[in-house]
């Protein structure tokens, strides 16, 4: 334990999640032995992050202004969304580029242990979006595990009646990856999702 | 499969010690709470990472320690292990083999396969199907390493599906909560994966574990009788699993809970054709216990190629002279076999025998 305002900023360091006391102690006093442009900077970022990153009024993901980024671009393919459960997720698939559509984000996986149910995802916005705007196709890109897969289970039997093409991303092996050191389960599932050459 | 010595330091009541040990059968004897027990326990935890008596680390280590050390060799028809596992009071074990870090618990566990039996196993003969659950989740887990995950993906499953059904505020007439196709699906998949396995595991334990308690109850002494009762059967499974959701929908709807699945199997014994849970004596209960522990080392040992390390924690209380006789006689041709006793009168011709006194061994 430390007095003060060196302690208090561990303190809420490691309320962050993924640091534990020791990295909060780490950082903080990093933060505090360095300049104090750096540590102002840094304070700055926060305090704008929190004031200024809004969600975009049509897929939700973080934005800067109303749309976002993607949905402002005339280039992006309005047909085909693909549904992630987080921001990150929809930054993760945009690295790779694969993805000519637009996106949406649920903002979550549907969890009854956490107490998130249907309710408090961006379920019904994406329902409006697919007749809205002509949708032919929803990739959902939910994360492939149990909680994951009860989402895309859902919004599938959701979108059903619409009869809109809804794909799921395919489970399998890493690329560039060693078949020994896959795990049981997602060698079973790549061999489930096997292909004709 | 042998270990050939074992090292342990601040492990339960043991300070520092180290014993050398035999292919055959060895006998640790001593008086009560002289630490049999947790030495057998410290071999088994180096094979296997978990104890058989507890689900936290926190016991094994010694008071005042921070962490214990185990070392050992294990020596396999094919290869040798150097097995290295520190056991933290708090926070994350180390495990090391032949000096390179270990991952997963499976990546050992297939390398290195034990058996423990030890008198809380009485429960599965005598206690809630639940204990019977997860003797058959351990035997299949024994069996095949790889699948050590999917008991806890189906328990995760039924918690989530339970919360839902729990949290639903609508009426039973309205069609159920919003998302329980979703979770559904996710039961049936993990159901019949934990159910298939379950099935398998018994069929390799069920004749093995009848011949193994007619040898220990001799003529005229009874039989075993082991049978999967699962929850859901059919074929295919998957489509009875949703046919028996489907059927019990209403109900669940009442009873706000899951009520199809593998968390209601149970496994039948029946002892001398009553059920060993109401009517068996305790030594017929016992010789049941240890029946299903042999059997488990005996399908093992048919799935690896070799015998598993047996370890048996004071397997004689509770049988007659000749039922003792008879197991004694039966370990010589199990492979390693590593035994407790509080009493060096019970050793079995023929053993190594390990003095426990205090939390030291001495070795004879």
């Amino acid at each position: 334990m430390f007095e003060g305002p060196i302690q208090d900023l561990i303190d809420e360091l490691s309320r962050l999640p993924g640091i534990g006391p020791k990295s909060a102690q780490r950082l903080a006093f990093y933060i505090v032995k360095a300049p104090a442009e750096d540590a102002r900077r840094l304070s700055e970022a926060l305090v704008a992050a929190k004031d200024k990153v809004r969600f975009c009024t049509e897929c939700f993901a973080v934005s800067e202004g109303d749309r976002c980024r993607i949905c402002r671009d005339p280039g992006r393919d309005p047909t085909v969304i693909c549904v992630v459960e987080e921001s990150k997720d929809q930054a993760a698939i945009e690295k790779a580029g694969v993805i000519k559509g637009r996106y949406h984000v649920l903002g979550g996986a549907i969890s009854p242990l956490e107490g998130i149910g249907p309710d408090d995802l961006r379920v019904q916005e994406l329902l409006d979006r697919v007749q809205r705007d002509g949708v032919q196709e929803v990739i959902l890109a939910t994360n492939p595990n149990l909680e994951g897969n009860a989402t895309a289970m859902f919004v599938a039997a959701l979108l059903r009646p619409s009869g809109v093409r809804v794909t799921r991303l395919a489970s399998g092996l890493p690329v560039g990856g060693d078949l020994e050191y896959a795990d049981e389960v997602t060698l079973g599932q790549a061999l489930e999702g096997r292909r004709e050459m | 499969m042998q270990l050939v010595w074992l090292e342990a330091r601040d492990f339960r009541n043991y300070r520092e010690v180290r014993v050398e040990l035999g292919a055959g059968l060895t006998a640790v004897a001593g008086a009560n709470g002289q630490g049999k027990t947790n030495l057998l326990e410290a071999m088994y935890y180096l094979c296997s990472l978990v104890s058989p008596r507890v689900s936290s680390d926190l016991p094994l280590v010694r008071a005042g320690a921070d962490v214990a050390i185990l070392r050992g060799e294990v020596a396999t028809s094919g290869s040798r292990l150097l097995i290295e596992v520190e056991i933290r009071a708090s926070g994350q074990n180390r495990v090391q083999v032949n000096r390179s870090s270990v991952r997963r618990k499976r990546d050992l566990r297939r390398q290195a396969r034990a058996v423990f039996s030890s008198p809380d196993d009485l429960a599965i003969v005598l206690g809630d199907p639940g204990e019977r659950r997860r003797f058959m989740d351990e035997a299949f887990v024994a069996n095949w390493p790889a699948k050590d995950g999917a008991a806890p993906a189906y328990e995760r499953t039924l918690r989530q599906r339970n919360r839902l059904l729990k949290d639903w505020e609508g009426q039973v007439g309205s069609g159920g909560p919003p998302g329980l196709e979703g979770w559904d699906a996710e039961l049936i998949t993990n159901g019949v994966a934990l159910t298939e396995l379950r099935a398998e595991a018994v069929e390799r334990i069920r004749e093995r574990a009848a011949s193994e308690f007619e040898a220990l109850a001799g003529p005229g002494g009874g039989t075993l009788l082991v049978a999967y009762q699962a929850s859901v059967s059919g074929d295919p499974l998957a489509d009875a699993f949703a046919a028996a959701l489907d059927s019990r929908r209403a109900d669940e709807l009442i009873r706000r809970t899951t009520l199809v699945g593998p968390h209601r199997d149970d496994l039948g014994l029946v002892v001398q054709d009553l059920a060993a849970r109401g009517f068996a004596s305790h030594g017929e209960a016992w010789g049941a216990a240890v029946a299903l522990k042999l059997a488990l080392a005996g399908a093992l040992a048919n799935e690896i190629g070799q015998d598993p390390m047996l370890f048996l924690d004071d397997p004689f209380s509770g049988l007659d002279p000749a039922r003792r006789e008879r197991l004694a006689g039966g370990l010589a041709e199990r492979g390693q076999v590593i035994m407790s006793v509080p009493d060096l009168a019970q050793v079995p011709p023929g053993a190594a025998v390990l003095g426990v006194e205090g939390g030291s061994v001495a070795q004879e």
